[in-house]
């Protein structure tokens, strides 16, 4: 008779990811997950309905330990400048630490799953990030703005300089490796650019 | 996961298209014993995996043979 064993799971969480960043999501199969993990596909087949269910469930998995990381240390009630800089710094760690789960995000985002995924992405992410906006703009710290220009501004400066940081090098090929200095010199420029 | 693990059976298959899992799928929709039931055409094995608290896998089997499959159940 089969049992849950948690620490197999575990494990085949762990490879999941490494080889959905390694192979993509075409190139990945349950059946080489299994084969990696030293478990039979019949386990496998215990713990998710198949291929599609996996990856979905791996990729919200991911999603909300990195919402947890994120929300370390961050209240919404914060000022915008101080608040903004606990998302910056647990962003960026979480980035450094989880090299795959970045990896990871970037293939959802171009592929099929991107909407299974996102749909259910942590309500409690989104109502306190929109809690420390909306408080921001009542005090009068930042202008209202659609959230497409705010994250623009607040967070793709951030995502760039990590990517850079990633491949080693920015633009035209220039050797690039972050330091504190440019991370927060980036950072007093985007709360500049923000503030009222 | 709701289910319990001893209610999920799971088989190697060679239900290989959407249109054979269609055929399979008629049956299996029908049997009032299967709670649910689910093939992963993604797999090399053609995966069926099938929720049920009162079928044998030797049921499973059967079913599937008689719609013209190849059905063996696999190891845990």
């Amino acid at each position: 008779m089969r049992v849950r064993n948690f620490d197999k799971e575990q494990l085949v969480k762990q490879k999941a990811v490494q080889m959905l960043v390694a192979d993509g999501f075409e190139g990945f199969s349950v059946n080489k997950l299994a084969k990696a993990c030293n478990i039979s596909v019949g386990t496998l087949y215990i713990y998710y309905k198949d291929k599609d269910d996996l990856i979905t469930r791996i990729a919200i998995e991911q999603g909300e330990a990195m919402h947890r990381a994120t929300l370390k240390g961050f209240d919404p009630e914060m000022w915008f400048a101080e608040g903004l800089k606990v998302q910056w710094q647990n962003r960026y760690n979480y980035m450094m630490n989880e090299p795959d789960a970045m990896l990871l995000f970037e293939q959802l985002r171009s592929s099929t799953y991107h909407q299974q995924v996102i749909g259910p992405m942590s309500q409690n992410f989104k109502e306190v990030m929109g809690r420390f906006v909306s408080n921001a703009v009542s005090r009068g710290e930042i202008k209202q703005m659609p959230l497409e220009v705010y994250w623009s501004l607040a967070f793709a400066p951030l995502y760039a300089l990590i990517r850079f940081h990633k491949e080693g090098m920015s633009l035209a090929a220039t050797p690039f490796s972050m330091t504190d200095d440019i991370l927060w010199q980036t950072f007093d420029l985007v709360v500049k650019a923000l503030s009222l | 996961m709701c289910d319990q693990i001893k209610n999920i059976l799971i088989f190697k298959t060679d239900i290989a298209t959407a249109e054979a899992r269609h055929s399979a799928g008629k049956i299996l929709d029908a049997h009032m014993l299967i709670q649910d039931w689910n093939i992963d055409l993604d797999d090399e094995d053609y995966v069926l995996r099938v929720i049920s608290s009162e079928l044998t896998p030797q049921d499973v089997i059967l079913t599937i043979n008689n719609c013209g499959f190849f059905c063996e159940e696999l190891a845990g």
